[in-house]
């Protein structure tokens, strides 16, 4: 050995001294984002001749001939430059935000990105932080390819819908596993008023703090996700909560304000008022032009007559009468004591939201010890006036080491979270964003026009006083979440650690529906309340033994150990009626009391395993085995085998070399299978339930024929990527094709309803989804200051059913409100849109005209296809799809000096979404007391636009706008700034004026632009493609200041 | 070092130690179907789950009793669109309004009731029978008589139409396999199945009266129905009058008819559900509602009126007690369309509220009524008889004769005693008359889905197999109603 270092010394003098005589001095200026940059290494290749960058950043350094330099800081991209004739060097260093030696979370553990043979997606918290949204899921928009983030309301505190390489399950469930530090937590939405209301707001993630997030890992093969087994199938988010820092404690605070005053795109936009009473005048004029009874009296007169009839039946009560002299509209007149005026409803219900968010956070480590601390507390508004979002929260993460073998890590988190006036169903009147698009007329009044007073009765179907009623409802949610995750690690020998985790995770969810005996949906009973109260318990256990050690050129990571999971709701309603006065809200004062309260949960226990191996970190090879037993299944088919194999190579140097511009590439394959549990937790058994009375007795009826076969989906995933650098790693990027098997697949099959039951489910079918993803990142410019980065990510996926009960169609309408209608069909995607084929508009009569699709007689040809007037002699045919050809997002980064200027785009091409809401704005004529859109008005035919989009307005046309059909499928492709964010660094010397070592201020942008396929709504959608009645997504303005001490 | 191996063994011991009971969880609100019927207390609870599913609104909860009356001719709408109007507009296929719900639900009762038979067996194959066993044995089997009676009303043509040669609906008589693909048997097939099962189950319950249940008067209300759609008029009048002379139920007083709507299990009651709060009530989706005039409450919709036949008949007599119970519409305040037998007139129903108000399935008025119709072609004197026991409800009206009784005259009193009870289209359907519909309240009135009236030919005088039937059952397919494939 001592040789060895004297062998290497003496070659090293020799090395040196045989240069000496040719060297010569270079000197300049290291610089990052425009700022001089103190203490970075400057060395020359291949010797050990380096200096250090003094405080402004200079450095002199003595080069041979021919030699390359090379400059290095912590954080910052390493870059080398031949020196070759040039005396001043002058470099600007990139910030690495990819490094190829970064650390990520994996499952049980972290790894190497530059060795992870598995398919990963990480955000760090620089992308996570400023986007001003209360979950972070908002926040991975666009950023992971093949990673789809739907965000379907714009309500204070909704979720988006994550689906991680499309849908893989028609029964179970979707969305991903979401671990926290370590831990599978409860995601989705806990509660019951949600369900009731139609609002996704009781996201459970959304009690995590965005600015206590480190990192979220997003594991996307079967590599990376196996040894999560059984809940693995969609993908798994890891989060990684943050960690001090070595050094003196740091205070960080942050404080930012935004608003929302408008939407991010149209949304329905309401004709005017006149443009209102127009159509309304002419779906009635045209009922009577149009009448085929026999002796019907259709002349001008009476068209007219009847139409102004219908207005003043409407709307003489609340101030206006009408009249049209020369029996046509042209000379419509509107008369009463409130003509000329109408009231503006809009102003009345919607409201420019306001944002507010507060984080401090104290933070440090010393040798032993190492702690985060945080306190957060954020406020949101819907644009309804109603609608309020309130998060309190505050976490401690702590970690000590004790004597040389132990250390204790203990993260504990409480938030609180609030909402309140949420709504977004079309059944309810309480929708502000429904009610002023499609129900309150601008001649409906808050007040009798006569006498002043309130006016409480119905305007028309659904359409209610809500500057009224609101006062006289109530509904909202309190959520109380505790986690703490306590972790002990023992350094047992070098390289083999035991880690045993505990956790528990509490997340109670309080919920109230209030309805004053004034108000209509309560007066019927004397007023009403509803109190709900769901509590969802998770403890989780696990132990594993970890060894990690490096023989040689060889080197290997063994882990093994086991998990049980236990989960348990409890579940309490209390309501009551006949209350007493307004003033009190509590089911105590009620004069009638109704209760109910039960549990439910499912536990789990697991063995699980991995093994990986490298090779002069060049070859690598990883396995992973688990073992699930799970009590949603019967006993005969509980325990399940979840495995994986994949293997990596690194291309080495002396390959590389012959590949001009490459400075990296690496090849990765793996391939293995997850699962996915049923949804029900006792579906194998065959149960008697007892949720139906009878006159005051208990009664019990057979609800389900077991199915004690039910078992697990199974999906198998194959995976193939490429990672390759070029022009020194300055473009970058991977290139995956996938292939997700799911097998298996849980299905309500239909069953002939004379067995007394409508579906049975059962493990049959198969989904197949593959293809391409696609992530580049370009570092474009950096010179004078300057720098400049951008990049691209891109899913292209194919989703199809392959194989279905006996080969048999299923047809499945939206389950909320069976909105818009689906089938499962195999060799078409899961998500296809089915129902009539609409042909358009006969031009000559303003019918609407419907594709026959089958052997009936046509009443003409479209385009040369058999066609129909009648809607119910055409048949239901797949007349789109969700999928897009391809989504993802576009960002670019450019910075000068501490100036920064960030820009996210979310995109989709090609897909579809459902119009639901179109069935109500361009309404033909069934409805008859609603208001329009004025796409619907610009769009209607009349004779004198009789190629019009939309058909003749009837008032006895009643049903065509209400079949499920491809008059309301429109194209989904849309690109979107989903985030801009403009911020500026104060020079540190500049910020230590004030004592702070950091200052930063910051404006962000939420869904600024947009460019959609299909203008009249916007475009971003739930998971299942269809629009409802949700409030829209609004513009978002954000002004952000931060400070470090 | 040793510390964790005790915190790891622990460990180990607390999560291993019962992996069987860990992973073997059951739901704490419903019970393991094997064990849950094993008394004749279970028994009892079963037959209250019937009952309940059958005061489901897709059943006798309501829309069973529309279907029998807004397609026969009493009732009209005044607007469409304020629900459950396609039933007076015949807007039927099997694709869409097809009221598959029916299918569904009343199937539902009946997988209740088959597993609750098989359940029986059972027990008494373990010796354990006993009269109360029985009496809930004859529950089930005449339950299952009626909602096979049903079914074959709604699916089938009328037995009196071609003897019941027509198909009917599937009849299984036990629990299927969940995969079972039953095809329709005729209707003569399901009356004689239907007249079996009641026969069995007048065996087997005792002559006492039971509120709420089915009980041995309520089998014998039920033959006479079924006899009278069979056309088997002896065998229905010796049913009705056997209800009759036993004396146990009256017919209202004039005085104490109005009354009658507004409290449970009157003198008349031979057959009546259950419907109270927090159970099957279906607040302003129940049938109170949607008689009632509009907005007269808040949630009240308007959805049905009185046709102008049915009041021009009401109206024969001015002091007939029957207006009592008729309401001025929104029409107008004279005319008297609305009509507030669900709720009574205090709006305070039978229990205090205008919603969880019970049904009157059987009433002894229909009784006699079928007597009256069963006895005309054989003893005119007694269906005079009986009819005017009802009658005399229009106390202006005055007797009818032996030789002025007449069939007209017997459905006209039909007509006035049960507007609103569900009975009008399926009378006029097996008698093979012709409803006329009074389309004059619709503005525009455009009714294109039948024409002004309807008869049994008529091919939506019945329902299609609804269209998630043939879907998941090819093998019936071809046995869809004429007119709807």
């Amino acid at each position: 050995m001592k040789t060895l270092k004297l062998l290497l010394c003496l070659w090293a003098l020799w090395g040196a001294g045989s240069v000496a005589g040719q060297n010569r001095p270079v000197s300049g200026e290291v610089t990052e984002n425009g700022y001089p940059l103190a203490g970075a290494s400057v060395s020359v290749k291949g010797a050990n001749a380096a200096v250090v960058t003094d405080a402004e950043g200079r450095y002199s350094i003595s080069v041979p001939e021919g030699a390359t330099l090379v400059f290095a800081f912590v954080g910052l991209k390493t870059e080398e430059v031949p020196v070759g004739a040039q005396a001043v060097i002058n470099v600007s260093l990139w910030p690495d935000v990819t490094q190829l030696d970064d650390v990520i979370v994996v499952a049980y553990g972290t790894a190497q990105k530059s060795t992870f043979t598995g398919s990963a997606g990480v955000l760090t918290k620089e992308k996570v932080k400023d986007v001003p949204a209360v979950s972070f899921q908002t926040a991975l928009s666009g950023r992971i390819a093949g990673l789809d983030v739907s965000s379907r309301s714009g309500q204070a505190g909704a979720a988006p819908e994550i689906r991680i390489r499309g849908t893989g399950s028609m029964n179970a469930s979707n969305e991903p596993l979401y671990v926290v530090d370590g831990v599978p937590v409860s995601s989705g939405s806990a509660g019951q008023v949600s369900g009731i209301l139609y609002a996704n707001i009781n996201n459970i993630m959304g009690t995590l703090n965005p600015a206590d997030i480190e990192s979220v890992t997003v594991l996307k093969d079967a590599a990376a996700a196996a040894l999560y087994g059984s809940r693995a199938a969609n993908g798994v988010v890891l989060i990684q909560t943050r960690r001090g820092q070595a050094g003196k404690p740091r205070i960080d605070f942050k404080a930012s304000f935004g608003f929302t005053p408008s939407f991010a795109t149209d949304n329905w936009e309401a004709a005017s008022d006149a443009e209102n009473l127009e159509m309304y005048y002419e779906m009635f004029y045209n009922s009577v032009i149009t009448d085929t009874a026999p002796g019907a009296d259709r002349s001008p007169a009476a068209a007219s007559a009847a139409a102004l009839a219908q207005l003043n039946k409407r709307f003489n009560k609340h101030g206006y009468t009408f009249s049209a002299p020369d029996n046509t509209y042209k000379s419509f007149t509107v008369g009463g004591q409130r003509a000329g005026t109408s009231f503006d409803w809009e102003k009345e219900l919607l409201r420019t939201a306001v944002y507010q968010s507060y984080d401090l956070s104290v933070s440090g480590a010393t040798a032993g010890t190492n702690y985060y601390t945080s306190l957060s507390w954020t406020k949101d508004q819907g644009r309804s006036v109603l609608n309020d979002y309130g998060r309190l929260s505050a976490r401690l993460n702590l970690s000590q080491k004790v004597g040389k073998v132990f250390e204790l890590a203990s993260n504990v988190s409480v938030a609180k979270s609030t909402s309140t006036g949420f709504n977004d169903s079309r059944y309810m009147d309480g929708n502000p964003f429904m009610q002023t698009r499609n129900m309150l007329w601008g001649l409906y009044w808050p007040t009798d026009p006569v006498t002043g007073e309130d006016w409480t009765v119905r305007y028309g179907s659904y359409a209610y006083n809500m500057v009224y009623y609101n006062d006289e409802w109530d509904n909202g949610s309190n959520t109380l979440r505790v986690s703490a995750i306590e972790a002990l690690t023992a350094h047992i020998l070098p390289g083999l650690d035991l880690k045993t985790v505990l956790s528990y995770d509490n997340a109670h969810t309080a919920e109230w529906l209030y309805y004053s005996p004034n108000h209509h949906a309560g007066a019927r009973v004397n007023g009403s309340i509803d109190n709900y109260s769901t509590n969802v318990n998770k403890m989780v256990s696990s132990t594993t033994a970890n060894f990690n050690r490096a023989f040689g050129k060889h080197s290997v990571l063994l882990l093994a150990g086991f998990e049980v999971e236990k989960n348990l709701t409890d579940y309490q309603r209390a309501s009551g009626t006949d209350l007493p006065t307004t003033a009190l809200k509590s089911v105590a004062t009620a004069g009638k009391k109704d209760a109910t309260g039960y549990s439910w949960g499912q536990n789990m226990a697991s063995i699980l395993s991995k093994a990986d191996y490298n090779y002069d970190n060049t070859y690598y090879l990883s396995g992973s085995y688990r073992r699930d037993g799970s009590s949603k299944l019967g006993k005969d088919t509980q325990w399940g085998d979840f495995w994986s194999v994949a293997g990596s190579w690194r291309v080495q140097e002396a390959i590389l070399r012959h590949l001009p511009g490459f400075s990296n590439l690496r090849l990765r394959a793996s391939y293995g299978v997850n699962g996915t549990l049923p949804t029900a937790n006792y579906g194998h058994l065959a149960l008697v339930s007892y949720t139906k009375k009878y006159m005051s007795n208990p009664g019990g009826t057979l609800a389900s024929i077991p199915n004690p076969e039910l078992s697990w989906e199974t999906s198998y995933t194959a995976n193939l990527a490429l990672e390759f650098g070029v022009l020194g790693n300055r473009l970058r990027g991977t290139v995956e094709y996938f292939n997700r098997n799911s097998e298996n697949l849980l299905q309500d099959v239909p069953i002939s309803g004379v067995t007394g039951l409508s579906t049975t489910l059962s493990n049959i079918g198969v989904i197949n989804n593959r293809g391409v993803e696609i992530e580049l990142h370009g570092d474009i410019y950096n010179a004078h200051g300057f720098v400049w980065s951008a990049g691209l990510t891109a899913a292209f996926a194919k989703s199809k059913i392959t194989e279905l009960y006996g080969g048999q169609d299923i047809i499945w309408n939206e389950p909320v409100d069976a909105r818009a209608r689906y089938i499962y069909r195999e060799g078409e995607s899961p998500l296809s849109f089915y129902g009539l084929e609409w042909a358009g508009v006969d031009s000559g009569t303003g019918k609407n005209v419907w594709f026959l699709n089958n052997d009936k007689q046509a009443d003409l040809t479209v385009d040369g296809k058999a066609a129909t007037y009648d809607y119910s002699q055409a048949s239901e045919i797949i007349i789109g799809k969700v999928d897009p050809k391809v989504f993802g997002g576009i960002y670019t980064t450019f910075s000068w000096k501490g100036l920064a200027l960030d820009m996210n785009f979310n995109y989709k091409l090609g897909g579809h979404t459902y119009d639901a809401p179109g069935r109500d704005v361009t309404d033909d004529g069934y409805y008859w007391e609603r208001i329009r859109s004025k796409d619907e008005y610009d769009n209607r035919w009349t004779p004198e636009n009789p190629n019009a989009k939309y058909p003749m307005m009837n008032a006895t046309d009643m049903e065509d706008v209400n079949q499920k059909s491809s008059r309301h499928l429109h194209s989904g492709s849309f690109i979107r700034l989903k985030n801009l964010l403009v911020s500026y660094t104060l020079p540190k010397h500049i910020a230590g004026k004030i004592g702070a070592t950091g200052v930063r201020v910051y404006f962000s942008g939420s869904n600024l632009l947009t460019a959609a396929a299909y203008g009249v709504y916007d475009p971003e959608v739930g998971a299942d493609g269809s629009k409802g009645w949700e409030m829209p997504l609004g513009k978002t303005y954000t002004f952000g200041l931060e400070l470090s001490f | 070092m040793k510390k964790t191996l005790l915190i790891i063994s622990s460990l180990i011991l607390l999560s291993g130690a019962s992996c069987d009971d860990f992973l073997a969880l059951e739901p704490t609100e419903s019970a393991a179907a094997e064990t849950a019927i094993n008394t004749a207390a279970d028994a009892g609870v079963a037959i209250n789950g019937v009952m309940a599913s059958m005061a489901s609104s897709y059943y006798y909860g309501r829309d069973f009793f529309l279907y029998g009356d807004v397609k026969g001719g009493d009732v009209t709408i005044v607007s469409q669109g304020r629900g459950r109007d396609v039933l007076y507009s015949f807007n039927h296929s099997a694709t869409s309004n097809a009221f598959g719900s029916f299918w569904s639900q009343i199937y539902y009762c009946l997988l209740q009731v088959n597993n609750l038979l098989e359940n029986i067996s059972r027990l008494e194959g373990e010796g354990k029978g006993s009269d109360e066993l029985d009496n809930y044995k004859g529950q089930a089997l005449t339950l299952r008589a009626l909602m096979y009676f049903d079914l074959a009303r709604l699916y089938g043509k009328p037995y009196t139409e071609n003897g019941g040669a027509s198909l009917g609906v599937p009849m299984p008589l036990a629990v299927l396999d969940v995969y079972a693909k039953e095809t329709r048997k005729t209707v003569a097939e399901n009356y004689t199945q239907i007249l079996k099962d009641l026969k069995d189950g007048e065996a087997l319950l005792p002559e006492k009266v039971s509120q709420g249940y089915i009980d041995y008067y309520a089998n014998k209300a039920i033959q006479a129905r079924v006899y009278l759609f069979m056309g088997n008029t002896t065998a229905a009048l010796a049913a009705a009058e056997e209800i009759i002379s036993d004396n146990e139920y009256a017919l209202y007083e004039n005085n104490k008819w109005v009354d009658s709507w507004s409290s449970e299990f009157g003198s008349e009651s031979i057959f009546e559900l259950g419907i109270y709060e927090n159970e099957a009530d279906l607040g302003t989706s129940s049938l109170g509602y949607y008689y009632m005039r509009l907005r007269k409450i808040s949630g009240a919709d308007g959805n049905f009126v009185a046709s102008t036949g049915y009041i021009s008949l009401l109206a024969e007599d001015p002091d007939d007690v029957r207006h009592g119970i008729m309401d001025y519409d929104e029409t107008s305040n004279s005319r008297m369309g609305a009509c507030n037998k669900y709720t009574g007139n205090d709006l305070k129903g039978d229990k205090g509220s205008p919603s969880a108000v019970n049904i009157k399935i059987i009433r002894l008025s229909e009784i006699y009524l079928i007597a009256a119709e069963a006895a005309l072609p054989t003893d005119r004197d007694t269906a005079a008889y009986y009819l005017n026991q009802i009658r005399k409800r229009a106390p202006n009206l005055g007797k009818v004769t032996a030789s002025e009784v007449s069939l007209d005259l017997i459905l006209a009193e039909k007509s006035k005693e049960f507007y609103s009870e569900g009975l009008r289209f399926f009378d006029m359907m097996r008698l093979g008359r012709t409803v006329y519909f009074d389309d004059s309240l619709l503005w525009p009135a455009v009714i294109p889905h039948r024409s002004g009236s309807v008869d049994r030919s008529f091919y939506k005088a019945i329902l299609p197999i609804p269209q998630a039937e043939l879907d998941a059952n090819p093998a019936i397919v071809s046995q869809q109603n004429a007119g709807y494939n």
